[in-house]
């Protein structure tokens, strides 16, 4: 689940820094705009209001509700971010690497102990009433108290909620669990805000996001008008849509065909293969995002399942597998080779650790010293993202050339993570992560404990974050995260060989849609 | 005969049907639940201690008897209620109701394409059989038969869809909305689907016909001089009514099969997609659901033919 | 119902084809069945390795390209024959096998025990043979054999009505009442007196019943049921190329032509032998 809910909460980040865009006035946003997603830097026209844009997305199938917090796809954070207000969300050239979206800023203290969250006056609701420090608080408490998946428990066990306390209407004070320089990145990676008291996600649920719910039918989509009372309309931005309809298509190739038969105008994660059939089509547009907007694409290594436990087999595994080939064959070069550390291209990475090379020789001897036997290991995965399956089928192929009796286990599109008790039982699975930092994502989802570390417990790398995060100056902070990163690249219990960029495509007439990594229809228009 | 013994005879196929549908449900269930054995240990993971097996068993309610789980789902099921899928707890009654309408209508749309196309293939073929036109339409008809659905539905989308660019390749219905809101989505998944029940039907009352023709009856009517259409649709045809009713049955049992290829390559929002999705993903309540209804939708349209073919043809109702 | 009778003789009005027609189709189903049964001998390369970028266009190396990860097409193609001309033909001899015994039966039993055992098998018959498979594929998921099982489960209700017909007709014959008279047991009746004289019905039956489970396992690897990923599937080849028909067209279109000869030819030649043996 580390690997699911990372994603989202990447994701989630990503929708919250779109949210807080909205919310600010315009510039960021339009510099933003076009320069994630690449390709459409040319001359953008100015925003146009009205229109309706269609999307289409993979989406969770049948499966799908409008409980974001228990939404394990890219869709879910998606609609839940037309929806909902944000926070903010993350960007690493704003101050403090954060956008603000309902809240208007929020102050440290200087021991790094204590968090004021001063919420944006004038935020209101679909029901009319204005959005408290009462309603972030408990939005803030939910992933706990309703339930949520992993990746957006972060404020949580970051802040101590409990003793938080609510000033006046638009204060809020958040003492933190143990001194954090990065509080601010984990508010606002990935939290949206509803009304005090939501215990229930239904169509029609007070909401103070972009757009408003119109209808919604699981595995079919979703369609919003826009929200008119919305405060970023206020502040001059977005949005700009007069409606919007996100639509969910599994299929990869029928994504696609939706896009080039002309029933919508924006699809999401084309993958690499249509990639190369529309970069020869003028009448579309390709997106495709830079570094650090990458998805990873990784596995799990269950330390349940026992050769496992040994860390020659986990670096075996390491070793034997083909980096190089999945760019090339699974990405036509459209990716990035992984060095088993997640946030490729975050500032906190540790890029000075030697790139692990394909070495099945070294593969075999490892695990001819390991003197495990037979290792027999069905690989689990699913379409989720483009090359996710096609990873997993190199990477079995990988396995078996070095003695490893891999089988791929090949899950329908949604199914992989649906039930989250069962996946993390899996013995070898795949996943993937969006882009958010190193350190507050591990410290999210890799502490012992957490059911996505399929069983990775080590307290001192956790100290060694914990460390990280709470150093106020800058070497101190590079130096127990280098540290931190090269125990878990030489021992940990996750394989990330590849970071692949989002890809999506849409017609010209699409301007301003971001990728942040969840894509925001925001500041989104037709022109 | 008259109409009480009719009426008689109705009542006992309609209760043969019952029969045969009780039958399907015992197979079904036993398919999907019992014979496969420990579900509990699939779904718990390799590593699952034997508590939390037993644990998931008790709360899959896997831990009572087969026949007693049997008796609850079916007596459930009279009830209306089939219980709730694994995936996105969906109840199956629920989507059953949503989904059934949209497919109903892609195979009446088929059949009333394949109907008169397969009726005019029949009559020409059948009252020439032997000669040469005959052969070309019973080889055509044969070929088509023989090319599975989903060859033709990729055929059909490489050429008007991704091709010709003329018709959507997604069935993309709008939302809150049914599939004939925008009937341009229905166009190409009620084609694929209707070239082999055109060619399958076709070639069922090509036989038909040419019994028929082969009647003294009709060679009476040759003798007389009626020859053509007049032959066909006067002497031969109203003969032909009888099996025809039951040739359109079959076809329809087929067609529901075919719906749950032609409606997962076009992503078509039908009870076929549903199943094919069930089955992908292990959601068996579901798929018991689905095969339920499809199974009963069957039965009723084979029954509702039986039921014709014997108002139709006065023989047959001596026969019984 | 009695809407089997009317699928069972449709197949039986026949047409005479010519030989010429017949030897083209007799010819095109013996190479695909040698491709399916000796092809991963002769496959240059793992079905499931990758050799290569995706969606390659053939070269001298791989004469049919790549498919969506890379692999040889023609290897893959090579092996994938297997899935559907073996689970057809097992399907089919199953059903075959069980009919005759259960047809042979019930033909000599009473009218109302034969027409028991017709009743019963018929159960499966009413419903659409894709539905039989995706049951049992939700209850055995990734298996072939449930594929086999299944597919010859919806051949096994023609293949008795067939068989307890023919029986009838030969039982109604003199000669088995003569042999009942000479006081021969009834298996020695069945052996020398029933089974000879069905034996090309039986024949001509199972070609008509194994055209269509080839039908019917192509459209199941299709849908992804029977043996999952990477096993390579001409049914399955179809669906997992689509994505990069633009790029290349040989992943899919190679096993769809050979899926289509087949099924095409094998219905050819099933439908002359019924036709033949009806003549007779």
């Amino acid at each position: 689940m580390a690997r699911t809910f990372n994603r989202r909460l990447l994701l989630r980040t990503g929708a919250a820094a779109v949210a807080a865009t909205a919310g600010l006035p315009l510039l960021t946003a339009c510099s933003n705009d076009d320069a994630p997603a690449g390709g459409t830097s040319d001359t953008a026209p100015s925003p146009r209001p009205g229109g309706t844009l269609r999307a289409a997305f993979v989406g969770g199938g049948a499966a799908e509700t409008l409980n974001f917090l228990m939404g394990p796809t890219g869709l879910d954070y998606v609609r839940a971010r037309c929806l909902h207000g944000a926070l903010g969300v993350l960007d690493p050239a704003a101050e403090h690497g954060v956008r603000y979206g309902v809240l208007e800023r929020i102050d440290v203290s200087d021991d790094l102990t204590t968090y004021t969250v001063k919420v944006r006056p004038g935020v209101t609701f679909t029901d009319g009433t204005t959005l408290t420090a009462r309603d972030v608080l408990y939005s803030l408490n939910a992933p706990v108290t309703l339930g949520s998946l992993p990746f957006l428990k972060p404020p949580s066990q970051n802040f101590d909620l409990a003793r938080a306390t609510v000033t006046d209407d638009l204060t809020l004070t958040l003492p933190t669990q143990r001194p954090i320089a990065d509080g601010r990145l984990v508010l606002c990676q990935s939290t949206l805000v509803f009304k005090d008291g939501t215990t229930r996600f239904t169509p029609d649920m007070p909401t103070c996001g972009p757009f408003r719910l119109a209808e919604f039918e699981p595995g079919q989509g979703a369609s919003f008008t826009r929200h008119d009372d919305y405060y970023g309309l206020a502040l001059g931005t977005g949005p700009y849509l007069d409606a919007l309809e996100l639509r969910t298509i599994p299929d990869a190739t029928a994504r696609t065909n939706a896009l080039t038969g002309g029933q919508v105008d924006f699809v999401s994660d084309i993958g690499p293969v249509a990639a190369r059939t529309i970069e020869g089509d003028g009448r579309f547009t390709l997106a495709v995002s830079e570094l650090p907007y990458a998805t990873s694409l990784s596995f799990g290594l269950n330390l349940s399942f026992a050769p496992l436990s040994d860390v020659r087999v986990r670096q075996a595994v390491k070793y034997a597998i083909d980096r190089e080939a999945i760019v090339r064959n699974v990405f036509f070069g459209r990716a990035f080779v992984g060095n088993d550390l997640s946030s490729l291209g975050f500032g906190d990475y540790a890029d000075e650790i030697e790139q692990r090379p394909y070495d099945p020789d070294r593969a075999r001897a490892l695990l001819a010293e390991a003197a495990v036997g037979k290792i027999t290991v069905a690989v689990s995965t699913a379409p989720e993202v483009a090359g996710m399956a096609e990873t997993a089928t190199v990477v079995v192929e990988n396995l078996k050339q070095v003695g490893i009796e891999a089988t791929l286990d090949q899950r329908p599109t949604g199914q992989l993570f649906s039930d989250f008790p069962a996946y993390v039982k899996l013995p070898f699975a795949a996943s993937y992560t969006p882009p958010v930092p190193p350190l507050s994502s591990y410290a999210a989802t890799r502490t012992a404990g957490s059911p996505s570390t399929f069983g990775f417990n080590r307290p001192d790398i956790d100290d060694l974050v914990g460390q990280a995060r709470g150093a106020t100056d800058p070497s101190g902070r590079r130096d127990a995260a280098v540290r931190a990163q090269r125990l878990i690249w030489e021992e940990g219990n996750q394989v990330i060989p590849v970071f692949a960029p989002s890809i999506n495509a849409h017609t010209p007439a699409v301007h301003g849609v971001r990728d942040e990594p969840f894509t925001s229809f925001e500041q989104a228009y037709l022109a | 005969m008259n109409h009480a013994a009719l009426a008689a005879l109705a009542v006992r196929r309609t209760a043969a049907a019952g029969l045969v549908l009780v039958a399907l449900s015992v197979l079904i269930f036993a398919a999907t639940e019992v014979l496969p054995g420990d579900a509990a240990g699939t779904l718990a993971g390799a590593d699952a201690t034997e508590a939390e097996r037993e644990q998931l068993r008790r709360d899959l309610g896997l831990d009572t008897d087969p026949a007693r789980r049997y008796i609850d789902w079916a007596a459930a099921a009279i009830r209306g209620d089939l219980g709730t899928g694994y995936v996105g707890r969906r109840e199956v009654v629920e989507v059953l109701a949503d989904r059934l309408p949209n497919s109903l209508v892609l195979t009446t749309l088929a059949m009333a394409v394949a109907i008169p196309v397969a009726a005019a293939i029949g009559l020409v073929a059948g009252l020439r059989a032997g000669r040469r036109a005959d052969r070309a339409v019973s080889t055509a008809t044969l070929v088509a038969v023989g090319v599975p659905e989903f060859l033709v539905a990729a055929l059909l989308i490489a050429v008007f869809a991704a091709g010709l660019g003329l018709l959507p390749e997604v069935s993309l219905v709008p939302l809150g909305g049914r599939p004939w809101d925008s009937p341009e989505v229905l166009v190409l998944p009620v084609a694929a689907l209707a070239v082999a029940a055109t060619a399958a039907a076709g070639r069922l009352l090509r036989a038909s016909v040419a019994d028929i023709a082969a009647t003294p009856y009709v060679e009476a009517a040759r003798l007389r001089g009626v020859t053509g259409v007049r032959l066909a649709l006067r002497h031969v045809l109203p003969n032909a009514a009888g099996p025809a009713v039951q040739v359109v049955a079959v076809m329809f049992a087929g067609l529901v099969g075919g719906a749950v290829v032609v409606e997962t390559l076009f992503n078509y929002p039908g009870i076929g997609y549903e199943l094919q999705q069930a089955v992908a993903n292990r959601d068996v309540p579901m798929v018991q659901g689905i095969t339920l209804a499809m199974s009963a939708t069957t039965l009723t349209v084979l029954l509702l033919g039986d039921i014709a073919h014997l108002l139709l043809n006065p023989a047959l109702r001596g026969r019984a | 119902m009695n809407g089997i009778d009317t699928a069972e003789t449709g197949a039986a009005v026949t047409v005479t084809r010519s030989r010429h027609a017949l030897t083209a189709a007799g010819t095109a189903a013996a190479v695909v069945v040698l491709a399916a049964l000796l092809g991963p001998l002769v496959a240059p390369a793992s079905p499931t390795a990758q050799v290569g970028l995706p969606f390659d266009v053939p070269s001298a190396a791989h004469p049919l390209g790549t498919d969506a990860v890379g692999r040889d097409v023609l290897s893959r193609l090579l092996h994938g024959g297997r899935a559907v001309v073996l689970l057809a033909a097992g399907a089919t001899l199953l059903a075959s096998v069980v009919g005759v015994t259960l047809g042979v039966l019930s033909g000599l039993a009473g009218r109302r025990p034969g027409e028991f055992v017709v009743r019963v098998v018929d159960v499966v018959a009413v419903i659409p043979g894709l539905l039989v498979l995706l049951v049992l594929a939700a209850g055995f998921p990734g298996s072939d054999t449930a594929i086999l099982v299944g597919v010859g489960l919806v051949s096994l209700p023609f293949s008795v009505r067939v068989m307890r017909s023919a029986t009838r007709q030969v039982a109604v014959r003199g000669f088995v009442d003569a042999a009942r008279a000479r006081g021969d047991s009834r298996w020695r009746i069945v052996r020398h007196d029933i089974l000879p004289n069905v034996t090309g019905t039986m024949l001509a039956e199972a070609g008509i019943r194994f055209s269509a489970a080839v039908h019917l396992t192509a459209t199941a690897g299709f849908l992804g049921l029977g043996a999952g990923p990477p096993t390579a599937n001409w049914g399955r080849m179809v669906n997992e190329n689509t994505a990069g028909i633009a790029l290349t067209v040989w992943p899919v279109l190679a096993p769809a032509l050979l899926l289509v000869t087949f099924t095409v030819s094998v219905n050819l030649l099933a439908d002359d032998l019924a036709a033949r043996w009806a003549d007779r």
